[in-house]
């Protein structure tokens, strides 16, 4: 599918300090109705992704659900080996990484606080297990640091004796957050972390992912739906279209001026609070394609309005123009020539 | 947007002084209190609140579908001659489904798996029109598939719930609610599951067919977003009470209650960047709601708290003309000072 992998951003060779993460052409192939006298249906979740964050960065990946963005994070989480394709951590192959040290390199906040905390722990069992599992300082070392944590995060120290059941959404995220910093990572892989907040308690929350990351120079890799949230938080954005990288770039560019057809429909979608203004018409044919059977050519084609003809036959190039990444015809001069 | 053309129509729905009180161990819980508002054909009204301030149940109480430890009190609830509140459940179940549609957050837990779409889609039209045959049923529901945007409507009728993607079984559910021409439809979250692109494609629709049927809709939301898009009348709900309500231009042009105030802020805007500075955020949680509520409920959150605001009931005052806000201080005030007496009244 990818002859053409994605080049390596042009600044990764002046940079001196090692990424802090790295994919090379990553891949994930599921199989689906698989038993155990035949192979199933190859469903490419993640097509041939390469990414790479840069220390104290927020690298941010949008898009619909199904486009492998959780297998992505899974992957790079070590939760899920890849088909194929490599990541690095620190510069290091993540296969030679020992599986503690990685750990206690890369932690994750996941979308719902609800079901990804022990409801029989209390808040400082749960915050402390992260230290008793690396062995990190003595018993009053841990407590002490675990109330520190607690109220970093803005939680109160009374709090350290409750269960999971008597805080609210919000509080239970700083519960999350709290238990993924308590070791020091220097990278965090946050999946959806506000997608089941209210909006006031999402806003002090990404206040805090932000006050953080200053604090402790941490490296962020936010997965959203939410564009407007992508584009307060984050430094670089990717935009996934069926398990590949349509387009990427510096958030800012690529928000203000979105090139890719499929980044503009995300754009437009983008419902902001001005009244009067109506629904926008987001010029994006209905229907998410079936991952099990791919569009030719651009997968996109189906859903585009500037879809021409070769849009259906031939695969688009992956273009780099100085940070920005993108994979469409449209912006590829030979083949507006041809 | 229907402005003037609906102004002229009498409301669908008038509901004055709504209270529902629901029994918990420690006493009555006041889920929700003194709520008023109106809505025309054609016209749609946008709750809006955090979890737990009482949306849903306002809903549910409409649909007269609350939990039995709840008790709805209502100075009137008018819908077609019949005040909601005091009819039969015999009566209340022939409006459910027949005149008020309802349209819930997770369209996969409103289906029933084991019955095809077709199945449940025939059994609504059966249900409230005697006499009618399977096949009438079948051709309405196959024309209300097509006409929500399903392709291949006969071949979709005969799958089960499972077999949709999230999108799809949202348009079925509204098809559904469809098949007997609700004159109001009461719609909770209908687009929080979604994609954002699958949002403004259901919401394109359901303002399509609002327009197209007549129909008056109350819908039930967190996000600010589809409120400002979609609605011609918003009702800021906060600890069961509606805190602010007016038409969206004055409700989001000029928020009169410290919290709508609050709720805008939380909002990232396009081209605001963390380097930029921090969201405006509202501390602390909601209150309680069981016991006696005396007092501004959001007082505990609120930047400009004063000394009154502990004290007796604070009732919704108009900030200008149709626009009605429950706080003490002058509508918009960044500043905490008591309005003198000569202008409350």
């Amino acid at each position: 599918m990818s002859a053409l992998a994605m080049k390596e951003r042009p600044q990764v060779a002046t940079a001196i300090e090692p990424l802090a993460f790295e994919t090379r052409d990553l891949s994930k192939v599921f199989h689906i109705g698989r038993k155990w006298y035949a192979g199933g249906q190859p469903l490419r979740a993640v097509d041939g992704v390469s990414l790479s964050l840069r220390r104290g960065e927020v690298l941010a990946i949008v898009g619909e659900s199904g486009c492998g963005k959780t297998t992505l994070s899974r992957m790079m989480l070590g939760l899920q080996p890849p088909s194929s394709g490599e990541i690095f951590v620190g510069g290091e192959p993540l296969t030679n990484v020992d599986r503690k040290v990685f750990a206690r390199r890369v932690q994750p906040v996941f979308q719902d606080p609800y079901s990804s905390l022990n409801p029989r722990k209390t808040i400082g069992e749960i915050i402390r297990d992260p230290l008793l599992i690396h062995n990190i300082g003595t018993a009053k070392e841990q407590v002490a640091e675990v109330e520190a944590m607690m109220e970093r995060v803005g939680l109160a120290r009374r709090q350290i004796h409750s269960y999971p059941s008597q805080l609210s959404g919000g509080q239970r995220q700083r519960v999350a957050i709290a238990r993924a910093l308590i070791i020091k990572p220097e990278i965090i892989i946050c999946d959806e972390p506000t997608s089941a907040l209210d909006v006031s308690v999402q806003a002090q929350i990404l206040n805090l992912l932000q006050s953080l990351r200053e604090q402790m120079n941490l490296t962020y890799l936010f997965i959203s739906h939410d564009l407007s949230v992508v584009e307060y938080m984050s430094d670089y954005v990717a935009v996934m279209y069926l398990g590949r990288i349509v387009e990427a770039g510096p958030t800012s560019e690529v928000m203000n001026a979105p090139r890719h057809p499929y980044t503009r429909a995300l754009m437009k979608s983008i419902l902001t609070p001005e009244p009067g203004l109506g629904l926008p018409d987001i010029h994006l044919g209905r229907g998410f394609p079936d991952p099990l059977n791919p569009p030719s050519g651009c997968r996109f084609h189906p859903r585009c309005i500037d879809a021409m003809d070769k849009c259906s036959s031939i695969v688009p190039r992956t273009l780099t123009d100085g940070e920005k990444i993108i994979e469409c015809h449209l912006h590829d001069p030979e083949m507006a020539k041809a | 947007m229907s402005g003037l053309s609906s102004s002229s129509d009498a409301p669908v729905l008038v509901v004055d002084g709504m209270n529902v009180d629901i029994a918990v161990p420690a006493g009555a819980l006041h889920a929700v209190s003194d709520v008023s508002f109106s809505v025309r054909p054609k016209e749609t009204l946008c709750l809006v609140g955090e979890s737990g301030c009482g949306k849903t149940i306002t809903s549910l109480a409409l649909m007269r579908l609350l939990p039995r430890t709840a008790t709805l009190t209502a100075r009137k609830i008018a819908f077609e001659g019949h005040d909601l509140a005091k009819i039969s459940e015999r009566a209340m179940a022939r409006l459910r489904g027949y005149r008020i549609g309802m349209i819930f957050q997770d369209p996969m837990t409103s289906l029933n798996p084991v019955y095809t779409i077709g199945n449940q889609l025939e059994e609504v039209y059966l249900r409230h029109h005697r006499g009618a045959s399977r096949k009438q049923a079948r051709e309405r529901a196959e024309y209300l598939l097509s006409r929500v945007g399903i392709i291949n409507a006969g071949q979709r009728l005969g799958q089960f719930p499972h077999q949709l993607s999230g999108g799809l079984r949202q348009r079925m559910m509204i098809a559904m609610m469809l098949m007997c021409e609700p004159a109001l439809i009461i719609a909770d979250e209908p687009t929080t599951a979604l994609d954002v692109t699958v949002q403004v494609q259901i919401l394109q629709l359901l303002r399509g067919l609002q327009d197209e049927f007549n129909m008056a809709m109350i819908l039930i939301t967190h996000n600010l977003g589809v409120v400002a898009r979609t609605a011609d009348q918003v009702a800021v709900m906060y600890a069961g009470r509606v805190v602010e309500q007016g038409s969206a231009e004055d409700v989001f042009h000029n928020p009169a209650h410290p919290y709508t105030r609050g709720l805008l802020e939380c909002m990232p805007k396009h081209g605001q960047a963390a380097s930029m500075g921090r969201l405006g955020s509202i501390p602390g949680i909601v209150p309680s709601l069981v016991g006696n509520q005396r007092g501004c409920s959001f007082r505990n959150r609120c930047s400009l708290q004063m000394p009154t605001c502990h004290e007796g009931q604070i009732d919704l005052r108009p900030a200008r003309g149709d626009h009605f806000y429950r706080c003490l201080l002058e509508p918009g005030a960044t500043k905490p000072r008591p309005v003198s007496l000569g202008s409350a009244a």
